[in-house]
């Protein structure tokens, strides 16, 4: 069987491994994240598993294998190392390295990755908050934070971050007092997979799942 | 306090400049939505007032005059926003409102029942320096809860003036405006007050700050170096580019950025975000340094009504009772109201009009042409004024009393599937009514795309006037049955265009982000300022164009140049729709106002010998199949004038030019396939 695994595939992975931080991955959702059509995916998906890279079960949907897992996280690892690298040496703006570190981090050998970690001084996390898989715990830490849309009438958590695609609804959540270790509560989540009515600080919100989706929280 | 009377909608900028010549103080007024900002702004000024826009956006800021002690103040008020900047609308524009209009004081009203969220709009105004009068407003409420706030503390630790007030109640506004006038003569504060974020922030802040001093960096705003510092940390790019302009400002934004990076580095986020959280953090110690709560607070009858309206089992059937209670209102209520208007219209004022112009002109073509002024306003008075009325109040008291955010809450779900979210829902809702306030309406959707999906969304809701044709061409000639299946295929054709639209249209819709209150009881003053406030813009838009369209259809009638003008439209008509000639001169009237149609088909039909007042007689010039098409036509195709100029309004004229053509093909297209159709099953 050939092992080549191409650009198209990294990104498929990748995205399978964030969207399993989320929870269990359906092909259709996989389908609207990667914006393809579902006939798209289920044939990405079944080349995928005859490279052994993932298991797709009707009742627990997709699924990274051991190697898939390990191929992910590389490729998580690559990009939030160069979005250090970008930030930290070449002096790019936050909000400009998630772009920039998509397209560098599927041009990489295992050896350049070493380097660069080497120069970074090996850091924990990307300059999103987010952990970078190698390092001690990550996969701890990664898992910790879930997002606000899994959560439940009456929980409540500390913001953990904010995902990083859109800095300006980063910026309009801050100025709300939705920031990095503000404590939220869950009052209530409308019918149909409706918005989530969130408590922060003496406000009430009312949050799209869209939005709620992309607010990492811990528990307390 | 003497309220002036003037309304002239103008640029921002020269409203700004005139109000700085015409009076003795300027005072920009502040604050979070829904904190009774309105209020005060209406109680202050009266009526009169000026609605100023920035091109390109939907957010007005509103401008007006009044007067204490023969001082004359000019009062702006700014857009509610819950901060500064240019992430969002509404705070650029009260970003850039407050620097253009560069007032004397600015008076920030807070929510006293949420002091610490409310300080950090105020913490961003101290820093640009502006000298500040807080009105801490629903004290009553406050104090109901169980708060108690050390109000000289708050005004210790702020340094500057702190007023309770109950805005609708009126409690507390002179002394509030006299505070203003008094601080105002203190000028502008060279130092913001004594407000220090964390260390390692402050820090840097204060090292950018010396640089920038050091450097003598000038800002055109005339801002503190401190304010200055920030906005460069927070990495706003607008104002990035304006020190660009200034002598020197190379090495300051290299350092600014190098500081930036270091506070990330540090912290794990972007220093906007950081800077953002230092001021909340400082406005939450203020807050509870003055704030003492009462905690065991007992579930408000607001909190429950709230429960009660957002709940998956009662949710959605008190959303269906509101909508009807809001449709039947609008049809009993604003039908009732134009039957009262035109009424008294034909009774006591066209009899004298007609006879008064007759006599001097006598009975020709240019007479029977002015003829149609009249007739214009009548329509103005039967159509606009008492739909639009009506729907104004229930939307203000449904307003003011909450109920809207559970509307959003609840059906945010459903409209996300159109690319829209809750706010869209109950604009579209009162398209039922009248289009036009409806269009109106989407101003509360924050981008151009949703207002676009909206606004051509609600056009293709028949209102009050289309279903008066529906129900007096179909339901009255081939049964309710018949106009229900009209109501299906509007339906179907309205789900497939909001469908559609959110698939084509470039952008992708953003996610509900909105704050939520509990209810209130809807305060009556409050509700008729509003209603009033928005009949107005709404008469001030409509009635020139009813008049002039009204003039210009009536020469076209009076001279028969309007037959030869539709008679190019008869193979569309009679091939391919089916309907006969005449119908086409029907739609076209029909463009003024869409009842018009069957006006239009009543006459002719009289005119082809009917006996008068017996509407039975339609069938004289069409079958009942070729009501159904003309009905169905009359519901989808082009809005009428004074949708069109809303619509324009709103969305500029390009988008309704394509609205309306749009809209016009599909009336075309389903009104010959109904006809076809009609063709092969009989």
């Amino acid at each position: 069987m050939p092992k080549v695994i191409t650009q198209a595939v990294e990104e498929y992975l990748e995205a399978i491994y964030k969207m399993s931080l989320e929870g269990p991955v359906i092909a259709a959702r996989l389908a609207e994240r990667m914006k393809v059509s579902p006939p798209t995916v289920a044939d990405m998906l079944r080349r995928l598993t005859e490279n052994g890279l993932v298991q797709v079960s009707r009742r627990h949907g997709v699924h990274l294998t051991r190697q898939g897992q390990q191929a992910a996280e590389t490729l998580v690892r690559r990009h939030r190392l160069w979005e250090r690298f970008l930030t930290d040496v070449l002096g790019l703006d936050w909000d400009e390295v998630h772009e920039e570190a998509c397209k560098l981090e599927h041009a990489m050998s295992p050896q350049v990755e070493e380097k660069l970690a080497d120069i970074l001084g090996h850091p924990d996390t990307c300059p999103h908050g987010f952990p970078i898989p190698g390092t001690k715990g990550a996969r701890k830490r990664e898992r910790e934070a879930v997002p606000l849309s899994n959560l439940c009438v009456g929980d409540e958590g500390v913001i953990e971050r904010v995902a990083e695609e859109e800095p300006k609804l980063l910026q309009y959540l801050a100025t709300l007092g939705l920031f990095p270790d503000a404590r939220i509560q869950v009052k209530e989540i409308a019918p149909f997979r409706g918005p989530m009515l969130v408590r922060v600080a003496g406000s009430q919100y009312a949050l799209g799942q869209e939005v709620a989706s992309k607010i990492m929280v811990k528990g307390k | 306090m003497k309220p002036e009377f003037k309304i002239v909608p103008v640029s921002c900028h020269k409203t700004f400049n005139k109000l700085r010549e015409d009076t003795d103080v300027t005072i920009a007024l502040a604050g979070n939505p829904n904190v009774g900002k309105s209020s005060i702004f209406n109680s202050l000024t009266g009526m009169g007032v000026e609605t100023a826009n920035y091109p390109g956006t939907s957010v007005d800021v509103h401008v007006a005059t009044t007067a204490l002690n023969g001082t004359r103040i000019g009062i702006f008020d700014l857009p509610g926003t819950y901060a500064l900047g240019a992430v969002s609308e509404d705070q650029w524009v009260a970003r850039t409102g407050v620097l253009e209009g560069n007032p004397d004081v600015v008076v920030i009203v807070l929510d006293a029942t949420n002091l610490a969220r409310n300080l950090y709009l105020a913490l961003q105004f101290m820093e640009l320096g502006y000298p500040v009068v807080v009105a801490l407003n629903v004290y009553d409420v406050a104090k109901r809860e169980g708060r108690d706030i050390d109000v000289k503390k708050l005004s210790r630790l702020l340094d500057a003036p702190v007023v309770p007030t109950v805005a609708n109640r009126g409690e507390g506004l002179k002394e509030l405006i006299a505070a203003a006038v008094r601080a105002a003569g203190s000028g502008r504060r060279p130092e913001p007050p004594d407000t220090r974020f964390g260390q390692d922030v402050e820090r840097r802040v204060q090292e950018l700050t010396a640089a920038i001093a050091a450097a003598g960096l000038k800002d055109p705003h005339d801002l503190p170096y401190r304010a200055m510092a920030l906005l460069l940390l927070e990495n706003d790019q607008e104002y990035i580019g304006l020190t660009k302009a200034m002598p020197g400002w190379e090495p300051i934004l290299e350092l600014a950025a190098g500081l930036r990076r270091q506070i990330e580095a540090e912290h794990g986020q972007p220093a906007s975000i950081r800077i953002a959280g230092e001021r909340h953090g400082l406005a939450g110690i203020i807050a509870s340094e003055v704030e003492t709560a009462e905690t065991d607070r007992q579930i408000s009858w607001g909190e429950r009504l709230w429960r009660y309206t957002t709940g998956p089992v009662t949710g959605v059937p008190v959303l269906l009772g509101v909508l009807g209670i809001i449709f039947v209102l609008m049809y009993f209520a604003g039908n009732g109201l134009a039957d009262l208007l035109s009424n008294a219209w034909e009774g006591y004022v066209l009899p004298p009009v007609q006879s008064g112009l007759f006599a001097v002109i006598g009975k020709n073509a240019v007479s029977q042409s002015l003829m149609w002024i009249p007739d214009g306003f009548e329509a103005a008075l039967t159509v606009g004024v008492p739909f639009v009325l009506v729907f104004y109040f229930v939307l203000a008291f449904l307003e003011d009393s909450g109920y809207l955010n559970s509307v959003a809450f609840l059906t945010d779900a459903v409209m996300h599937r159109f690319g829209l979210h809750g706010r869209a829902m109950i604009p579209i809702v009162a398209g039922a009514g009248c289009n036009v306030p409806a269009i109106m309406g989407t101003r509360v959707l924050t981008t151009l795309r949703e207002r676009v999906i909206a606004g051509t969304l609600i056009v293709m809701v028949p209102c009050s006037a289309r279903t008066a044709v529906i129900f007096g061409a179909v339901a009255f000639y081939a049964g309710w049955e018949a106009a229900l299946g009209l109501y299906a295929i509007v339906l179907a054709l309205w789900v497939l265009a909001g469908l559609g639209l959110n698939r084509i249209m470039p952008g992708k819709s953003t996610g509900l982000v909105m704050e939520m209150f509990s209810f209130r009881r809807p305060h009556f003053k409050t509700v008729v300022k509003k209603t009033w406030f928005r009949f107005k813009g709404f008469v001030l838009m409509a009635a020139p164009i009813l008049i002039i369209g009204s003039l210009a259809l009536g020469a076209l009638y009076a001279s028969g140049y309007l037959f030869d003008l539709v008679r190019p439209l008869s193979p569309v008509m009679e091939d391919w729709m089916g309907l006969p000639a005449v119908a086409g001169l029907a739609l076209v009237m029909g463009i003024l106002r869409k009842e018009l149609t069957l006006q239009m088909l009543v006459l002719l039909a009289i005119g082809m010998g009917a006996s008068k007042g017996v509407e039975h007689n339609l069938n004289l010039i069409m079958t009942n199949s070729q009501l159904f098409v003309f009905a169905l036509v009359t519901a989808i195709y082009i809005p009428c004038a004074a949708t069109i100029t809303a619509l324009g309004k709103e969305l500029g004229w390009s988008r309704t030019a394509l609205i309306s053509g749009f809209t016009i093909g599909l009336a075309v297209l389903v009104g010959g396939l109904a006809n076809q159709m009609f063709r092969l099953f009989g």
